[in-house]
């Protein structure tokens, strides 16, 4: 790879300080890959700038030179989104890591991105307080990139994903322009801007500042584990219970191979290893009433085939749960050498068909399918384990994946619920959006980022940037076929 | 305007004749006859057409005609709430997208539904309370508009704390751009991160970026129950029972004040000094959890509230709130962080008393409005007494804008005072409207 130039590493050392650039081709490893380690492209460089004003002169110096940028937080995420393509620059927030204010009484914080999502609840409990998106790398990711991918969490089924939580952005553009979007709690007038950023993939501008929502913290939890036989019967409880009216805080469907998985690590949370589905689901609010809304939704597991249900009786009990849940990844990880990690959500009632079909995918290309998913959400990650090593098994991973993702999308689902676009499935976009919808896509992207130089090869499809001209002209080619939202 | 108006003939031969108003019945319709509610001041011409496509594809026709022709659309619903907000500018027709009103989708197991932009929100209510679900927006007069115009408008209501707003609930839209192209975006499943999020630009854009065909919509289960307590009082006392409510641990659903006729019966708020305004407090949720929140209520406010509606009583209360800005001639929004809210409250009843009008808050959202009217030659101390509370709310780090105003008022002052993304908010205009054929414009 051609070095960067000396002088674009000099002005960023004069920015940042020695300790902020890193050039060093070894060091420059770390970041050659987020947690989908299927994609892999040593950077140009990092830098690591601490302050608004480091960013912006970064950004500029960076864009002066003619080189790409790639946000990156702490790189956990899941579709090779902060992967540096052709020797781009990346720019990381994990120093720009303060909470700049927590304001209790207007139940809101103001912070840099590289907060880490678990350390703001941590710091918002002194007043009573979190920040209620929790997506399952919560401990290590950072609020900036949730920002960037609109991360979703196990508890998002009540109250929603990144996005209603963010009420401000201060955003820096590629050549270090700053503008504000939002702000003074989100009763801001005109367009959503902050609404339009959130979830844009690293491609209109890295946040700088972000004021977000806290919550207070629900005073009562239940947690119930149901046990099945059958995964479909679990998918069917899932439905049953939001048909009942009840609204848990989250739902949650583990399968038979991640149940084995699990308990074969040092993640084992009790469930039996003999079950084809585990189904966590927790309600949470004032102490009165849960117990019954937990009996109700007890009995509907019952009803619907689960053949033991167990209630967490203290928080190290329900902790324990959990974990199981959040580290199913991690417990993955033992019993083959790679994962390919989906992330397409479906309309719940449609879960006991899409379940059957993976399957039956699976069963066909023979190969090993865990399902972990958001149910409540009907946002699946069928995790397909597998050997890279392998050509032939790889072929046939490719070859299954396809097949799950247009089912799901044929079902009126879409390609990714919370995990992003990324590089991995912007070759899936064409699935669920044709040239017109794509053609808006990259005009809004030129908006924010006319010399495109911002996270370059993420999110839409090589060869769809339309020529100006034809974007603006009125004339619409047809449109392709299989693009069918709203049904 | 003459030269665009003989061009209309191209705009109109787009659709059947029996789908085009003129003249009177344009005028009648304007004037929200089918609502028996007059429209909300702002646009500054009045249209003398009024085109009512059926399908996605014929509000394309009529916009690529408009294109080609010089025409300027303003899109409506039901057209109750035309150019509310500054919005609006001269248009040559409206094109009301009422007619488009079928329920496409409803899976009552999923929580989700999509819908033609003209579903008025009662026959959406109506489509949905069957199954016992709603769509919990409570917007100033949306009961009578169509589930496209809220959208359009994403203007927010007392529970959104409680439920998102509408941008929070919207999941995928079918909407025409500026120009003439049909994008289909989102979808109906609840959690979407595929590709940028034009879902939440397109709400609350108001038709200025294209105009809205269809929504797919995340609904919510009825709550079993459903409690209003409402105290009387003196402004500094229930601004203060709002505020330790505010902070409550326990979920409250919506806090508002209300000063004046709204909720204490006829008098107005500069007639009212410290007594007169009310508070209402809502709970929503199972019986069990409402019945807790409410004791805590109780305790925490110090004593039994002066009035308790429960049931089908609480929510008919609050639909009535929902027609609190109808036919007003002068709504200012003055909002700031919530904590603020005695400030805010202050400065709203100022105004309130120099415009004859009342007040009302939504306490979570540091929000109060106040309504009012602006006597012939008083325009210019009005827009005066606007201006002075516009600079107040700003030194607060407030905003004050206007949702309805005499345009001798709006003009000199400005609908909304200074906000952000200026050059973006342009771009993005142009990008979706290059040739301006929507009359409508972000202020």
């Amino acid at each position: 790879m051609t070095p960067i130039p000396g002088a674009l590493t000099a002005s960023l050392t004069a920015i940042c300080g020695p300790d902020g650039v890193i050039v060093d081709p070894d060091r420059l490893l770390v970041y050659e890959s987020d947690a989908l380690t299927a994609y892999r492209h040593r950077p140009g460089a990092v830098v690591l700038p601490r302050t608004t004003g480091e960013l912006r002169r970064s950004m500029a110096a960076i864009s002066r030179a003619g080189l790409p940028i790639v946000p990156r937080g702490a790189g956990t995420g899941l579709s090779g989104g902060a992967v540096a393509l052709g020797g781009a620059i990346v720019v990381g927030t994990a120093r720009m890591n303060r909470i700049l204010e927590i304001d209790a009484p207007n139940r809101r914080a103001v912070l840099q991105p590289g907060v880490v999502n678990a350390e703001l609840s941590a710091a918002a409990a002194v007043h009573g307080l979190y920040y209620a998106p929790d997506p399952s790398s919560q401990t290590a990711c950072t609020i900036g990139g949730n920002v960037a991918e609109n991360s979703g969490g196990p508890h998002c089924l009540k109250y929603g994903v990144t996005s209603r939580y963010v009420t401000g952005l201060k955003i820096v553009q590629a050549d270090g322009e700053v503008a504000e979007l939002g702000g003074r709690g989100g009763e801001a007038p005109g367009y959503d801007l902050v609404g339009l950023f959130v979830g844009s993939e690293g491609c209109f501008g890295v946040a700088a500042e972000i004021e977000v929502a806290l919550l207070p913290v629900p005073e009562g939890v239940r947690t119930l584990l149901a046990i099945f036989d059958r995964i479909e019967d679990a998918g069917t409880t899932v439905s049953s219970i939001v048909g009942a009216g009840m609204l848990p805080a989250a739902m949650e469907i583990i399968d038979g191979p991640t149940i084995r998985a699990i308990e074969d690590s040092v993640y084992a949370a009790g469930y039996p290893v003999d079950a084809e589905a585990a189904l966590v689901i927790e309600f949470d609010g004032l102490e009165g009433g849960l117990d019954t809304e937990a009996g109700r939704a007890a009995d509907l597991c019952r009803a619907c085939g689960a053949r033991e249900v167990r209630t967490a009786r203290d928080e190290p009990e329900r902790t324990a749960l959990w974990k199981g849940r959040k580290k199913a990844f991690g417990a993955m990880g033992r019993i083959a050498p790679d994962l390919l990690v989906q992330d397409a959500t479906v309309p719940r009632t449609t879960l006991p068909a899409i379940l059957n079909g993976i399957s039956e995918i699976a069963r066909r290309y023979d190969l090993v399918v865990a399902n972990v998913f958001h149910a409540g959400d009907g946002n699946l990650h069928p995790n397909i384990l597998f050997n890279r090593r392998d050509a032939e098994e790889l072929e046939k991973v490719e070859r299954a994946s396809k097949e799950i993702m247009q089912i799901c999308v044929d079902s009126g689902g879409t390609i990714t619920g919370e995990h992003g676009v990324g590089l991995d499935k912007k070759h899936h976009m064409p699935l669920i959006y044709g040239p017109a919808e794509l053609d808006a896509m990259w005009g809004l992207r030129r908006v924010f980022d006319p010399a495109g130089m911002m996270n370059p090869g993420k999110v839409l499809p090589d060869g769809t940037e339309p020529a100006r001209e034809r974007r603006r002209s009125g004339e619409a080619p047809a449109r392709a076929a299989g693009a069918p939202l709203p049904a | 305007m003459r030269a665009a108006v003989a061009s209309l003939g191209s705009v109109r031969a787009a659709l059947r004749e029996d789908q085009v108003l003129e003249g009177e019945a344009a005028r009648t319709w304007r004037a929200g006859s089918e609502s028996g509610v007059p429209p909300s001041a702002g646009v500054p011409s009045s249209p003398g057409v009024v085109l009512f496509p059926e399908s996605a594809a014929e509000v394309r026709n009529v916009v690529k005609a408009a294109i080609r022709s010089g025409v300027r659309l303003l899109p409506a619903g039901n057209g109750s709430w035309l150019g509310a907000g500054g919005w609006g500018r001269e248009a040559h027709a409206v094109l009301s997208t009422a007619r488009m009103d079928g329920v496409v989708h409803y899976e009552p197991a999923d929580l989700t539904i999509t819908a033609g932009a003209g579903l008025g929100m009662r026959a959406l209510g109506e489509v949905t309370g069957r199954k016992g679900q709603w769509l919990p927006v409570d917007a100033p007069g949306c009961e009578r508009g169509t589930l496209g115009a809220v959208v359009a408008c994403g203007v927010p209501g007392p529970l959104q704390s409680h439920y998102g707003g509408v941008r929070d609930n919207v999941l995928g839209l079918e909407a025409v751009t500026g120009y003439g192209r049909i994008l289909r975006i989102g979808g109906r499943v609840v959690k979407n991160v595929a590709g940028y999020d034009m879902v939440r630009l397109l709400t609350g854009s108001r038709g200025s970026l294209g105009v809205i065909t269809r929504v797919s919509v995340r609904l919510f289960p009825r709550p079993a129950a459903d409690v209003t307590l409402c105290y009387n009082g003196g402004a500094t006392e229930v601004v203060g029972m709002a505020r330790a409510l505010c902070t409550a641990a326990f979920p409250v659903a919506a806090i508002e004040i209300a000063g004046g006729g709204g909720v204490a019966g006829g008098r107005r708020a500069a007639e009212a000094g410290e007594a007169g305004m009310t508070l209402a407090v809502r709970l929503l949720g199972g019986s069990g959890e409402v019945a807790e929140a409410r004791g805590r209520s109780v305790a925490m406010m110090g004593r039994e509230p002066d009035r308790e509606l429960a049931g089908d009583d609480s929510a008919a209360f609050h639909e009535g709130r929902t027609r609190w800005e109808d036919g007003a001639e002068l709504v200012a929004r003055l909002a700031a962080l919530p904590d603020r809210l005695g400030e805010v409250m202050t400065c709203a009843r100022t105004v309130a008393g120099a415009v004859g009008g009342e007040v009302a808050a939504d306490a979570l959202r540091g929000l109060v409005r106040v309504r009012g009217s602006c006597a012939a030659g008083s325009e210019e101390a009005v827009a005066e007494c606007l201006r002075r509370a516009r600079a107040e709310m700003e030194d607060r780090g407030g905003t004050l804008a206007l949702s309805s105003a005499p345009h001798e008022v709006a003009e000199g002052l400005g609908w909304v005072g200074a906000g952000g993304g200026g050059g973006l908010t342009r771009r993005i205009r142009e990008l979706f409207d290059p040739h301006s054929v929507l009359a409508s414009e972000c202020p």
